[in-house]
């Protein structure tokens, strides 16, 4: 890295740390662990979307692992929300090998449609699964405030900093992965999967290399989300729209890019929470409009995103 | 000691008989050339060494190791690489970045693959274009860039899939001093083309294909003069003129 890429990622490391210093009300605080919660799952859709080329629309179902894991655990066998996570995370790992391994097989829409499937059963088994709190959801019960709980009432700082963590630990992943061998195969395989495999990459492996991964990174958002709102159920965490958002967040900021899904979060977050608050309750649908027309300019004037565009500035 | 063997290799698609009963040899450190008419089978046979295809019938032998049906991530681990007849680099990746995924296939070490990947390029001449979107090449660059890739891999054979179609005369010069160098450093080359001009000068034999079956196999010098190419190339009439 050059001095001005150091120079630029200490600035934005300091007002990440002063931000809720200085915007000190609820609902500044709020954005932003939206964001950084979409942010995290905007970099992990980029592991196999942006960097390996495989576009899922099932991604929910790795959320809504991560939250019901380790909300069960906690709720059915007071199981400390920590070690739930760690479990959460292997609970996607194996899911995600599980669905990926047959899917891998599939070429382009046809991996697409299938994941679309498997995050639409798993989310009307869940509606229907009463010991897991079926339609009606659970609510995490109060346990004393602190790290060790993973709970905070009376204020939301913590959890903007244990957001702001979980971001630093995505990001660095797609560090990692972008700088390594397994970047350049993810990036080789969504290039041309016949080619690389003539140059040894087996393509199955490292898809589930990819999926892996994303699926673990998924997942922790999901632990950290169901700790955040103290309440789950399947339309809030299995969704098929939030599976649509970690894809157009990433697509908006730069696929392929490491901070593009970081960008495109720090975007669309705030359109969606400030529309959703003008509009109340008759305003759904207003933000899912609006990121519509941000994704079609970005199609029609810069496919690269967001990211592509400063780089474009650059030039 | 044979480097490959093929041993009566077929291989039909429904209701054609693309290869058929293709046996033939080749010896570490020679340069092989495969030629036939448009429809002959000569890359069917190549996919079906490189591991595209599963040959339906037949062995394939390379290095003491039956190889019959392998994929073919495992085969170019075995040390056999291949480039494509259409040309396939990554687009979105510069030229050094795709000369090192295919070094990647012997290191971990991102450093130790950007190494490898520097001094192939060098050896292939497109160190001047090593930070250029591969997209952005001449059809000449890109030919040669698909050759730097299968070298990275560190193979005993490479086999070429018409790596000098479409290349004008310099071009093609270029690409044929390229190959003897390739030669010159130890490796055997298998080489594709329809080009005769191309195969005679630097093969040190030639295999000839047609109809999916192998017609001819012998020194560049006397398959110009096998009367059965001589049919297969220019057809009854031409032949008939020659006697």
């Amino acid at each position: 890295m050059k001095k001005t890429q150091y120079l630029g990622l200490a600035i934005a490391g300091i007002a990440a740390v002063a931000y809720p210093h200085i915007f000190r009300l609820p609902f500044p605080h709020h954005l932003m662990i939206m964001v950084f919660i979409y942010a995290t799952l905007g970099l992990a859709w980029n592991l196999i979307g942006g960097y390996a080329g495989q576009v899922s629309l099932g991604h929910a179902v790795y959320f809504g692992l991560g939250a019901y894991t380790s909300t069960l655990l906690l709720m059915k066998w007071g199981i400390n929300p920590w070690l739930g996570l760690c479990a959460g995370v292997v609970v996607s790992c194996l899911v995600a090998l599980l669905v990926g391994y047959p899917c891998f097989k599939l070429g382009g829409h046809y991996f697409a449609i299938a994941t679309i499937a498997v995050g639409e059963m798993v989310q009307q088994s869940w509606l229907n699964w009463d010991w897991a709190g079926s339609a009606i959801g659970l609510n995490l019960p109060i346990l004393e405030e602190g790290l060790k709980n993973f709970e905070f009432h009376s204020s939301k700082l913590p959890y903007y900093y244990l957001g702001l963590v979980m971001v630093g630990i995505a990001l660095l992943a797609s560090y990692a992965v972008d700088r390594s061998k397994i970047g350049y195969y993810f990036r080789a395989i969504k290039g041309d999967q016949d080619a690389a495999r003539s140059l040894g990459i087996s393509h199955t492996r490292y898809k589930a290399y990819a999926m892996v991964l994303s699926a673990a990174l998924t997942s922790i958002a999901g632990t950290f989300y169901a700790q955040y709102v103290l309440f789950i159920d399947p339309d809030s965490v299995f969704p098929m729209m939030l599976s649509i958002n970690m894809c157009l967040i990433a697509t908006l900021g730069g696929l392929g890019t490491i901070w593009g899904p970081l960008i495109g979060a720090m975007i669309l977050i705030p359109i969606s929470e400030f529309t959703r608050i003008q509009m109340g309750g008759g305003g759904t649908g207003i933000d899912i409009m609006v990121y519509g027309l941000l994704i079609i300019i970005i199609c029609l004037y810069q496919p690269r995103g967001i990211i592509g565009m400063f780089k474009l500035f650059r030039k | 000691m044979a480097l490959l063997e093929l041993h009566n290799v077929s291989k039909s698609f429904v209701g054609l008989m693309a290869n058929q009963d293709i046996s033939l040899s080749i010896d570490p450190g020679e340069i092989v050339g495969l030629i036939g008419p448009n429809g002959a089978g000569k890359t069917t046979l190549f996919n079906c060494i490189a591991g595209f295809y599963p040959p339906t019938g037949g062995r394939i032998v390379f290095d003491d190791e039956d190889i019959t049906g392998l994929p073919p991530e495992r085969i170019c681990f075995k040390g056999i690489a291949r480039t494509f007849q259409i040309v396939r680099t990554f687009k979105d990746m510069t030229t050094l970045e795709n000369v090192m995924v295919g070094a990647f296939c012997r290191t971990h070490s991102a450093a130790r693959a950007r190494k490898k990947a520097e001094e192939i390029l060098k050896f292939a001449g497109l160190t001047e274009m090593r930070d250029q979107v591969s997209a952005g090449l001449t059809l000449a660059g890109k030919k040669r860039l698909e050759i730097a890739k299968a070298l990275a891999t560190d193979p005993k054979l490479i086999m070429l899939d018409e790596a000098m179609a479409g290349l004008n005369l310099s071009e093609t010069r270029q690409a044929v001093e390229l190959v003897k160098k390739i030669r010159d450093k130890g490796l055997t080359v298998l080489l594709v083309e329809h080009v005769m001009e191309v195969v005679m000068p630097i093969s040190d034999r030639v295999v000839v294909l047609d109809y999916g079956v192998k017609i001819a196999e012998d020194t560049p010098a006397n398959i110009v003069k096998n009367e059965k190419v001589i049919r297969a190339y220019l057809g009854e009439g031409a032949y008939a003129k020659s006697q």
